[in-house]
């Protein structure tokens, strides 16, 4: 265990297990970088027929995940679904050969269909989820999985004893190629002990859908209502959560909150558009987190500070800001910098590389949407690959022993996800945060919220 | 006796003749979980090595071929059938370690493979020749193979030593090792350029496997057949 508390990763085991990359970086001569997703590489096919998906939930976010999905070579999205007729109309346009349904219990007869996206709103996944994986679906459920705790441990205990199936939580950031890149890269020790951390998600937007009918409108409007939201600490918040408990290896002890609503006071909400929380690691170590729809300034990062030096994650890049006490590695001298306002920081980017003449290009899209084509992209693969494997079993070995097959499925190397454990974690986490935000109180998180059963 | 009963006779003696054919000569094993096979091979960089844990397909065991352990068989040829398979995408890159090594490494020999267009690699017994009887009880029975493999669609004979365990209770271990060329099943090695390093995979690669099977219950039996 290093000073940091850390058993899993040291300097050198992050030297020794580096990328190329990493090795030219101590030669001196390129950035880091993050290794591409091979399958963005665009050089060679992803193994295997099509998983055939289905998307249920059509909102906003929904039909991003389709969009999304269509740009997946191994993706064939069969059929979409929602209770919503305008929303499953503005939905065939993305998808035009899927089946439009506004019954999920359809897609789940359908056999031929191996993997469902629950992003429906986030009250309504357990029952959907909790079908879909009786149904031997496998499924993916947005974050956060329920907006009570209770639901989210129903729906990550069936996960759980669902081992024929791929289970993925929707916390996209668990897939992302930068973030994964500079996990051992902040565990190491790279920033020295760390200090403090820090998080914003900044938007002018009312997160309202009009609609002529007024029942309607309330059901498209939940995110608005205590009583079907966890908020913006909930909803948006828990990514940034999740990425500071994974990124300093350790869970909250415990959250103190604040919220306001500022700017949208007159179309009846009751959840505020502006919240402040403060959640206590381990060591000292504190995370600041804001959210807000009333000023989109400086839109959304990360920042982990360390007594050596400061990494900022914005969208695909990162800059780490050395300390003038800080040990030199010597590659900083010669990696790429960009200055903000008085200070240089040294470029730690998907693709920035020299390297990245004789790699692929990076990537185009979106940064949102890159990091769920990620996502996106380790489910279908996933759950290609449980697919093929539990058919190729059946075809060599037969059918009679289903613990040979759960040991053999158990085997097959997976692509980064955030699972039922940590899907179910984060929204622990961002459910208690939300009630110490509503509040205005301090919060002890206790060891029994995240226990399983 | 009658014309009638005699015919019956007749009838019954036929039937079981072909069942004893059919049962007692040739003793069927089929694919069991356990197994493993191994691909080893080289490159301009690292050598390079692949698993995969399903062997799938049957053994007909012939009177001379050893289905007990410490069976007393005779030298010489075995009347044996040997149809088997591996699936290609449950081919594995891994680590020295035995870690799995890169999804990209994956896809890339399974391309090679030509997995969409032939999605097994078959192999089918042509002779087998028992060369030596096992030395004691729990050795193995030691044979020369020959045979057809079939790799990417394209067929290739291959003579290999193959060893025969018989492990009781109607199972059996057969394993085996043997080199091939890639480029003998129109497999071209790898040839890369990622910045000032040229990869380069060589041609000849090492095959092994561990095939595990049993012989299953009369009733699973007469199910499959």
């Amino acid at each position: 265990m290093n000073e940091n508390g850390n058993e899993k990763y040291n300097r050198r085991d992050f030297l020794k297990s580096g990328s190329f990359a990493t090795l030219m970086s101590m030669m001196g001569g390129v950035e880091l970088f993050a290794q591409n997703n091979q399958s963005a590489a665009g050089q060679i096919k992803p193994a295997g027929p099509k998983v055939k998906v289905a998307v249920i939930g059509l909102g906003a976010w929904g039909r991003v995940i389709l969009d999304t999905l269509g740009r997946l070579s191994q993706a064939e999205v069969s059929a979409i679904c929602d209770t919503y007729g305008a929303y499953l109309r503005r939905s065939a346009k993305l998808a035009p050969a899927a089946k439009p349904i506004d019954d999920y219990k359809t897609i789940l007869e359908n056999k031929e269909i191996k993997a469902v996206i629950v992003a429906t709103p986030t009250h309504k996944h357990k029952d959907i989820a909790l079908a879909s994986l009786k149904a031997g679906k496998h499924v993916y459920c947005e974050a956060p999985l329920a907006n009570t705790i209770e639901d989210a441990r129903e729906i990550a205990l069936a996960a759980k004893a669902a081992k024929k199936q791929i289970f993925q939580s929707g916390l996209q950031m668990r897939s992302d190629p930068q973030r994964l890149f500079l996990l051992p890269f902040i565990r190491s020790g790279a920033l020295g002990k760390p200090v403090m951390a820090r998080s914003q998600w900044h938007k002018k937007q009312s997160w309202r859908t009009a609609s002529s009918d007024p029942e309607q409108e309330k059901a498209l409007n939940w995110r608005l209502n205590r009583a079907t939201s966890t908020g913006l600490i909930g909803e948006v918040g828990i990514h940034q959560i999740d990425q500071a408990g994974w990124f300093l290896n350790a869970q909250p002890i415990s959250v103190t909150g604040f919220s306001s609503l500022i700017k949208w006071t007159d179309d009846g909400r009751d959840v505020p558009d502006t919240v402040q929380s403060v959640f206590e690691f381990p060591g000292g170590v504190r995370l600041l987190c804001d959210c807000t729809l009333a000023n989109s300034f400086d839109s959304d990062y990360e920042l982990y500070y360390g007594t050596d030096a400061a990494v900022m994650l914005r969208e695909n890049k990162a800059w780490m800001f050395k300390e003038v006490d800080s040990p030199l590695g010597g590659w900083e001298v010669y990696a790429k910098k960009e200055t903000f306002f008085k200070e240089a920081g040294i470029v730690l980017m998907l693709g920035s590389s020299k390297q990245s003449s004789f790699e692929e290009k990076p990537s185009e899209i979106p940064y949102v949407t890159a990091t769920l084509s990620s996502a996106l992209e380790n489910f279908v693969r996933n759950a290609g690959k449980i697919s093929t494997a539990e058919e190729d079993f059946k075809a060599t070995v037969g059918d009679d022993d289903p613990n040979a097959l759960i040991e053999h499925l158990a085997g097959v190397p997976r692509e980064p996800a955030a699972g039922y454990l940590e899907g179910f974690q984060a929204a622990v986490t961002a459910i208690k945060a939300n009630e110490a935000v509503l509040s205005g109180t301090r919060l002890a998180f206790k060891p029994e919220w995240y226990e399983l059963g | 006796m009658n014309m009638q009963r005699f015919a019956t006779a007749i009838i019954i003696s036929i039937a079981t003749l072909n069942s004893l054919s059919a049962v007692g000569q040739m003793a069927r094993f089929d694919s069991r979980s356990g197994s493993k096979v191994r691909i080893e091979g080289t490159s301009s960089v690292h050598d390079w090595q692949v698993e995969g844990k399903l062997i799938g397909g049957h053994v007909e065991a012939g009177p001379n071929f050893p289905t007990e352990p410490g069976q007393t068989v005779q030298p010489g040829k075995v009347d044996a059938k040997v149809e088997a398979f591996i699936p290609v995408r449950s081919l594995l890159s891994i680590e020295k370690d035995g870690k799995p090594y890169k999804a990209a490494m994956d896809d890339r020999m399974y391309e090679k493979l030509k997995s969409d267009t032939n999605p097994k690699i078959f192999y089918y017994l042509n002779e087998l020749v028992l060369t030596e009887p096992a030395k004691s009880k729990d050795a193995p029975y030691i044979f020369e193979a020959k045979g057809d493999l079939v790799v990417a669609g394209a067929t290739n004979k291959i003579s290999m030593p193959v060893s025969v365990l018989p492990l009781g209770d109607k199972k059996l271990k057969i394993s085996g090792k043997t080199n091939a060329k890639m480029t003998d099943f129109g497999i071209q090695p790898v040839a890369l350029n990622i910045g000032p390093l040229a990869i380069k995979t060589g041609d000849e690669v090492k095959l092994s496997f561990d095939w595990m099977l049993a012989q299953k219950p009369p009733a699973a039996a007469a199910t499959n057949q």
